[in-house]
């Protein structure tokens, strides 16, 4: 299933007030609320403790302009008009679940359960320590290491190629969905966007992007959407840990490209083999970027020409990462 | 009686949903219904309306758990509908009674017969073949029978719409009747409009219900079906059951009616407002909510090992 945006619209447009979360201490199910993560305009993320004080993220659904919740209250408010719209938008909640649920990789943020309450649904989500990639770019700008960002990227590409392996795109890879543990390493969050599109002959509907990180054919050519799309959202974070920002977006780059190639602007501050791998991530022509997750793991495992970086980087080290997991 | 079912009707590109659907079964009978109420005609949906209620409410009447005389009971049910249709007429005061294509099918003891006025199509699938389907009383089936037509230029024929019988209008129905079919375990039965069946021919039908699970197999058809006939879709449905030996394991989403009580029913008809309106075709049922969940979860038991 394809979902698309437009349908998620509310015909009765409501405040645009954020929704109240569920109160501290509140017994959902099985589970114990803790406090507010974040909050999106599709859902609340919470911190919460199951039966044996293990903490987990919790994921609500719970889009802004269809339902509201006023303090105090559990259930959602959905206006008779807003309805089927909201259960459209679950339809793709349950996308991101399906989708996940199938994957289970130490790179990739696994899903525990799935639990219909408070007349709306909630995923389970176990609960890493750490802080995005987003955040570490800020708290590092202009200083992002040539070593942290091999490391990172690696790594968290073994993710990718999984969710690749299983069909599915992500289409929504940003510095904001990329997770460092306290450990250093990489977990690929937020798969509301991933869509089986690898096996599927539907037609692309409009789904929610994230300018400067999308590729143009996310944009506009959805057609010739595939692995490569990914790569380019890859390249758009990696030119973001040298550069402090996004690249312009790509629609606009299509009709004026004013994108200066790293291998002009950054030469000494990294090598030319990895500002050389950036630039071709970035290539408008999704043809003359690396074509699937693997070429770029390798062009990223190679510092110059021959060089190898350790082995153990590439290999799954799921087994061994896995004992480390939630223990910080 | 062990079988796996879901139904559909979407409105395509058209105003209105004239396309009405149920099924409905007791312990030990099973009623499919569909009916397509003919948009060139007035009240179009009102006469698919009657027919799929009349049907099965005399189904609900007569199943006790069991049909006397199953050929019968279909013979009986679709007379009266078409005079229920004409009533209403007469009591509206309609210059013309409206009309609406009807399939619908019954099946106890193991045995499936089934019924049609128009061009609605029931087929019957197994092992990777069509083992039986109904012939449409239509002008265009009578061509091709007559060899005036290929299957090609019947697929664009401009009066492919044009059928001979049908429940209502100022004709008595001309309905015809199966054989009584012994089902088999994982045999299919697929009851479509021609807002289906068009867009996607006995081909598609086919490949389309080769996946074993129908509850995802006809939105995926239907989704096919929209796609393939554009900007001029007409109203589709589709009804498909998949059939268990008493015997076979039961799969998770499949229906055990052996614990059901003698006079209970369960009935799956949509009303009126619901299909009417577009909105139908995203909404998303309790069963369908709690189906999800319970495969999300299975999901995640089966990876997480």
């Amino acid at each position: 299933m394809q979902c698309d945006e437009a349908r998620i619209l509310p015909r009765t447009p409501m405040p645009s007030q954020a929704n109240a979360p569920l109160p501290t201490g509140f017994q959902l199910d099985q589970y114990r609320i803790d406090r507010q993560l974040s909050l999106g305009g599709f859902s609340i993320v919470y911190l919460a403790y199951d039966e044996d004080d293990t903490p987990v993220a919790i994921k609500e659904y719970l889009p802004n302009s269809l339902a509201i919740r006023q303090e105090g209250q559990l259930e959602p408010q959905v206006p008779d008009d807003n309805l089927p719209a909201f259960r459209y938008g679950m339809k793709c909640f349950f996308e991101e679940g399906r989708s996940l649920a199938r994957l289970m990789h130490p790179n990739v943020v696994r899903v525990m359960n799935f639990f219909r309450a408070n007349g709306t649904v909630y995923m389970v989500m176990q609960f890493e320590r750490g802080r995005t990639l987003h955040d570490y770019i800020h708290r590092h700008k202009g200083e992002v290491s040539e070593r942290f960002i091999r490391g990172v990227f690696t790594r968290m590409l073994n993710g990718l190629r999984e969710v690749h392996a299983h069909k599915l795109l992500h289409l929504d890879i940003k510095p904001s969905n990329i997770y460092l543990r306290n450990d250093g390493t990489p977990v690929l969050l937020d798969f509301g966007a991933a869509r089986q599109t690898l096996m599927s002959d539907q037609p692309m509907l409009k789904p929610m992007y994230t300018p400067g990180f999308a590729s143009p054919e996310q944009l506009g050519n959805r057609e010739a959407l595939g692995p490569w799309s990914d790569i380019y959202s890859v390249g758009a974070s990696l030119y973001a840990c040298i550069e402090g920002t996004a690249p312009p977006r790509s629609d606009e780059r299509q009709q004026k490209d004013t994108l200066q190639p790293t291998t002009r602007t950054h030469t000494g501050r990294y090598s030319a083999q990895l500002l050389e791998t950036i630039d071709w991530c970035l290539q408008l022509d999704p043809l003359k970027r690396p074509q699937s997750v693997y070429s770029l793991q390798k062009a990223l495992m190679r510092r110059e020409a021959g060089e190898a970086m350790p082995a153990g980087w590439f290999a799954d080290i799921g087994t061994k990462l896995r004992s480390f997991i939630g223990r910080t | 009686m062990k079988f796996t079912i879901y139904q559909e009707s979407r409105i395509g590109r058209r105003k209105s949903n004239q396309d009405r659907i149920a099924y409905c079964y007791s312990r030990d009978a099973l009623l499919l219904v569909l009916a397509d109420g003919m948009g060139g005609h007035l009240h179009g949906e009102v006469a698919a309306q009657i027919a799929v209620q009349f049907v099965t409410q005399a189904f609900q009447r007569e199943a006790r758990p069991l049909l006397h005389d199953p050929a019968m009971f279909l013979s009986r049910a679709l007379t009266n509908a078409h005079n229920a249709i004409l009533d209403y007429a007469f009591d509206k005061d309609l210059r013309e009674a409206p009309r609406t294509t009807v399939v619908t099918c019954v099946i106890q003891d193991g045995h499936a017969h089934w019924a049609h006025a128009g061009d609605s199509r029931l087929y019957l699938l197994r092992g990777g073949r069509i083992a039986a389907q109904t012939r449409d009383h239509s002008r265009v089936q009578l061509m091709l029978d007559q060899g005036l037509l290929d299957a090609e230029s019947a697929a664009h024929h401009p009066g492919r719409n044009r059928i001979y019988s049908c429940l209502g209008g100022s004709h008595p129905p001309q309905v015809e009747f199966s054989a009584r079919i012994v089902l088999r375990d994982n045999d299919t039965l697929a009851l479509c409009s021609d807002g289906l069946w068009g867009p996607l021919g006995d081909e598609g039908v086919l490949r389309g219900l080769s996946d074993p699970f129908v509850q995802e197999a006809v939105p995926r058809m239907l989704d096919h079906a929209e796609q393939r006939a554009g900007a001029t879709c007409d109203n589709l449905s589709l009804i498909a059951l998949r059939w268990h030996d008493d015997s076979a394991p039961q799969p998770g989403d499949s229906v055990s009616t052996q614990t059901m009580a003698m006079n209970d029913f369960t009935t799956q008809l949509e009303t009126f407002e619901q299909s009417r309106s577009p909105a139908t075709a995203l909404d998303l049922t309790d069963d369908e909510i709690e189906r999800a969940i319970a495969e999300i979860n299975s999901a995640i038991q089966k990876f997480s090992k």
